[in-house]
């Protein structure tokens, strides 16, 4: 028989078979989102030579369920950045209260700082990795299109595990399979960027706009376009 | 025997609702040696008069760097300066790595002057012993800053704390409309002649006591720092003697002219 | 005062037998000194104002702001010891953001005084701490339009009154004032049958309040202005709010002052609901006003305003 303390008070493993002590378990191990439920899907953005042209369309899916059709995927900052965001729609909102906490704490003194697109894509990349480094992701792509401290057109990108990436076109979603390589016929590299005009920016995103209408079956003909540049930023319905 | 019973802790009012502690702290402010503060339209320096405890010790560091866009000046208890300086490292090194800009100085000064208010009114803390001036450059340009153990801090054009810093205010406020447009030279030149002021009879500004502490507007591109550089020992040589010949010159009743090239 | 060297007011949290917290009352004192803060309560929106006294001629002018904003609505400024207003406000930013994580929505002017009140006033009710050496004016507009709950991405339903009761008014312009006692007042309501009641829930506090050294003379200027009828414009009350500071400080006239506004207006106001600085030129506007009015004051006779004299 065993008399070590650890047996005491329990069935004889000679007699009953080894103890699982699994059953003792009261919790089950702690899980943490492991799959977007209401979703948005793409978001596009083309720099062009002062700015950046950024859209979303406007719906929240529920599965293969058109669930939400009004719902705006583009987050104006401050007037010098506008985020699109992508993934898990009760953690774009998250996002969005995060980032108004954040606007009304700059805010606080009138002494002229504020956040530009590229401190804002450096915070929120930080978010993103901390949560995914605690296991615990905010299930989103975001694009962060704006001005950065030279005011010079910023466009990045970061997703759920606090990846980054920066290039004069990005697509978040099925837009990263069927936008993105028309979109790189305007710009397929930085030094192309000078020479985009504004109207040729607006006219490509709209372009795959209509495209990932036709292919992605999770998309919606109205969208929310935005072009910021040095003069401010503003969001359309479209 | 106390000078009366409402000192013993800052927790305790005054009849008259002063805080003798926080009072007697100022006091250890001005035990410090003296430092001078002054900022222009592109550039801020802290100059600093060290002590050496002995013959044969080294001197008080006065000035710390903290990031490559701004330093302090201390006067009074250097320990508690460096528990200042090294919140303010981590809180600089935390602005640069969650939003990747160089932190706002007014936001850095609330920062420690709230955490030294906390010390101002719970029982079982002091408050800090030490005054720092807070100097450097961010995006809305040049500041200096005051720091006093009440927890306040105040924005400045020019400053001087410690030791019979009287003298160093005096040439400070009458020298006032000269500091906007001072070039970097001058305004090292006007720190060095204003801590000059309050030394005593018997003293006088060697390489090995002077520090002074620069930032700036670089020159070239609109927003690019002049990275915060601490000049020490030899290096304060060339600045000394600049500031001293103009002084010269200007005491020889010629209006101080050029002032002497002085390449950093 | 007859009670000093007794020993009751050498801790804080200590009743004398006369029912009294000495600590309170001194802290009172370092506020009776501090600059003379003013707030009116317009019938568009909230005019708070400062005399900060030039300590030195070495302060950068137009710089160390005594007005801080709280969220986006609200403002707050105080009289006493400068580090304690700093932490009141830091609390107050506090309560501000913890209510948008629990209601997401900004926090009513009320609600935050009663908040406020309540945090000042546990700083009386132990010997570990000191009271706070501030009186703090709270000064906000609560929207009155339909603000929707924060992270909102949609519009809704596009018909019925989604649980809403139509044409139901709410929001407005709201001013505290709230003392190292921790107490604060709230505006009392004279019903139809004439019994007071005090209804936090519609309280809007002070029409005009007034603190710091001057606040004497403050009072009695602002009770000539009928606040109480409620036709004062914001606009109107900014100049009012300049001339009183400028009022104030004729009794400690050697000394340099600064003046410093900030305002508050409703959503299709000037500052759509939101606390700001109030604009340079309408600042130089309304001094050069106060100016005026002291000069003619003094022209009429020179006589202070009958009956109200500095105590101390």
């Amino acid at each position: 028989m065993n008399h070590l303390p650890q047996a005491w008070g329990r069935p004889r493993d000679d007699v009953y078979g080894p103890y699982d002590a699994s059953y003792l378990q009261s919790r089950l191990p702690q899980a943490h989102t492991q799959s977007p439920i209401v979703t948005g899907t793409s978001v596009l953005a083309v720099k062009f030579k002062d700015g950046v042209v950024i859209a979303a369309d406007n719906l929240a899916s529920y599965g293969s369920l058109a669930r939400f059709t009004d719902v705006k995927r583009l987050r104006p900052f401050n007037s010098k950045s506008i985020v699109g965001i992508g993934g898990d729609v009760s953690d774009m909102q998250y996002l969005d209260r995060l980032l108004n906490s954040l606007d009304v704490t700059e805010n606080y003194s009138s002494t002229g700082h504020s956040l530009n697109a590229k401190n804002l894509h450096t915070y929120l990349s930080k978010v993103m990795y901390k949560r995914r480094s605690d296991i615990n992701p905010l299930w989103n792509q975001m694009l962060v299109a704006g001005l950065d401290g030279n005011d010079e057109p910023f466009l990045s990108s970061v997703d759920l595990l606090g990846t980054t990436f920066s290039s004069p076109t990005l697509a978040t979603g099925f837009g990263a399979h069927l936008a993105q390589p028309l979109l790189r016929k305007v710009a397929d590299d930085e030094s192309k960027v000078a020479d985009v005009t504004r109207e040729r920016a607006v006219e490509a995103v709209k372009e795959c706009m209509k495209v990932l209408f036709y292919r992605d079956a999770r998309s919606l003909d109205r969208y929310s376009i935005a072009v910021v540049t040095k003069e401010g930023g503003g969001v359309e319905g479209g | 025997m106390f000078r009366n019973n409402y000192d013993n802790d800052s927790v305790t009012f005054s009849p008259q609702g002063r805080i003798f502690q926080v009072e007697y702290a100022s006091e250890a402010v001005k035990q410090g040696s003296v430092v001078v503060g002054i900022v222009s339209k592109t550039h801020t320096v802290l100059v600093a008069l060290k002590r050496n405890a002995e013959e044969l010790s080294s001197y008080q560091k006065k000035v710390i760097g903290i990031d490559e866009h701004f330093g302090i000046a201390l006067a009074g208890l250097a320990s508690d300066a460096r528990v200042l300086s090294n919140f303010m490292k981590q809180q600089a090194l935390a602005s640069k790595m969650t939003y990747g800009r160089p932190i706002p100085l007014e936001r850095i000064v609330t920062q420690i002057g709230d955490r030294a208010q906390t010390s101002t009114q719970v029982y079982g803390k002091r408050p800090y012993g030490v005054g720092l001036l807070i100097a450097g450059v961010d995006e809305t340009g040049p500041h200096l800053f005051e720091f006093q153990p009440s927890g306040m801090t105040q924005e400045m054009i020019a400053c001087a704390i410690g030791a019979r810093s009287q003298m160093a205010r005096t040439y400070l406020e009458r020298h006032l409309d000269e500091f906007a447009d001072a070039s970097r030279d001058e305004l090292i030149k006007h720190g060095l002649l204003a801590l000059k002021e309050s030394l005593s009879q018997d003293k006088e500004l060697t390489v090995d006591n002077a520090s002074v502490g620069v930032t700036g507007i670089a020159k070239d591109g609109k927003r690019k720092v002049e990275t915060f550089k601490l000049y020490d020992g030899s290096e304060v040589g060339p600045l000394l003697e600049a500031a001293l010949e103009s002084a010269e010159l200007a005491g020889g009743e010629a209006r101080e002219g050029e002032s002497m090239e002085v390449d950093s | 005062m007859t009670s000093i060297g007794t020993g009751y007011d050498l801790q804080n949290s200590v009743f004398s037998p006369d029912g009294r917290n000495f600590q309170v009352e001194y802290a009172v004192k370092a506020v009776e000194n501090g600059g003379t803060c003013v707030g009116i309560r317009c019938k568009d929106g909230v005019v708070l104002a400062v005399e900060k006294i030039i300590t030195s001629k070495l302060l950068k002018p137009g710089a160390n702001k005594k007005i801080a904003t709280v969220d986006r609505n609200v403002g707050i400024v105080s009289s006493g010891i400068i580090p304690d207003g700093r932490h009141f406000v830091s609390r107050a930013r506090d309560e501000a953001a913890s209510w948008r994580s629990t209601y997401k929505a900004p926090i009513p002017l009320a609600a935050l005084a009663g908040r406020l009140g309540g945090y000042v006033q546990a700083y009386t009710l132990y010997s570990s701490v000191r009271p706070f050496g501030v009186t703090a004016i709270v000064g906000g507009w609560d929207s009155e339009g339909e603000l929707g709950v924060d992270g909102q991405v949609g519009s809704g339903p596009s018909v019925g009154t989604g649980g809403k009761k139509p044409g139901a008014k709410a929001g407005g312009p709201a001013l505290y004032m709230i003392e190292p006692s921790g107490s604060y007042w709230v505006s009392l309501l004279i019903t139809r049958d004439g019994i007071h009641k005090t209804d936090k829930a519609h309280s809007k506090g002070y029409y005009g309040a007034a603190t710091g050294k001057g606040r004497q003379t403050a009072k009695s200027e602002l009770e000539k202005l009928d606040l109480a009828s409620g036709n004062l414009s914001l606009e109107a009350g900014v100049k009012e709010a300049a001339r009183i500071i400028y009022v104030a400080h004729e009794d400690s006239k050697d000394k340099e002052f600064e003046l410093e506004m900030s305002w508050i207006s409703s959503m299709d106001g000037p500052t759509k609901g939101r606390h700001q600085e109030v604009p340079k030129d309408m600042l130089e506007e309304a001094e050069k006003l106060a100016k005026k009015a002291l000069e003619g004051e003094d022209e009429e006779e020179t006589t202070a305003p009958e009956g109200e004299t500095m105590e101390e």
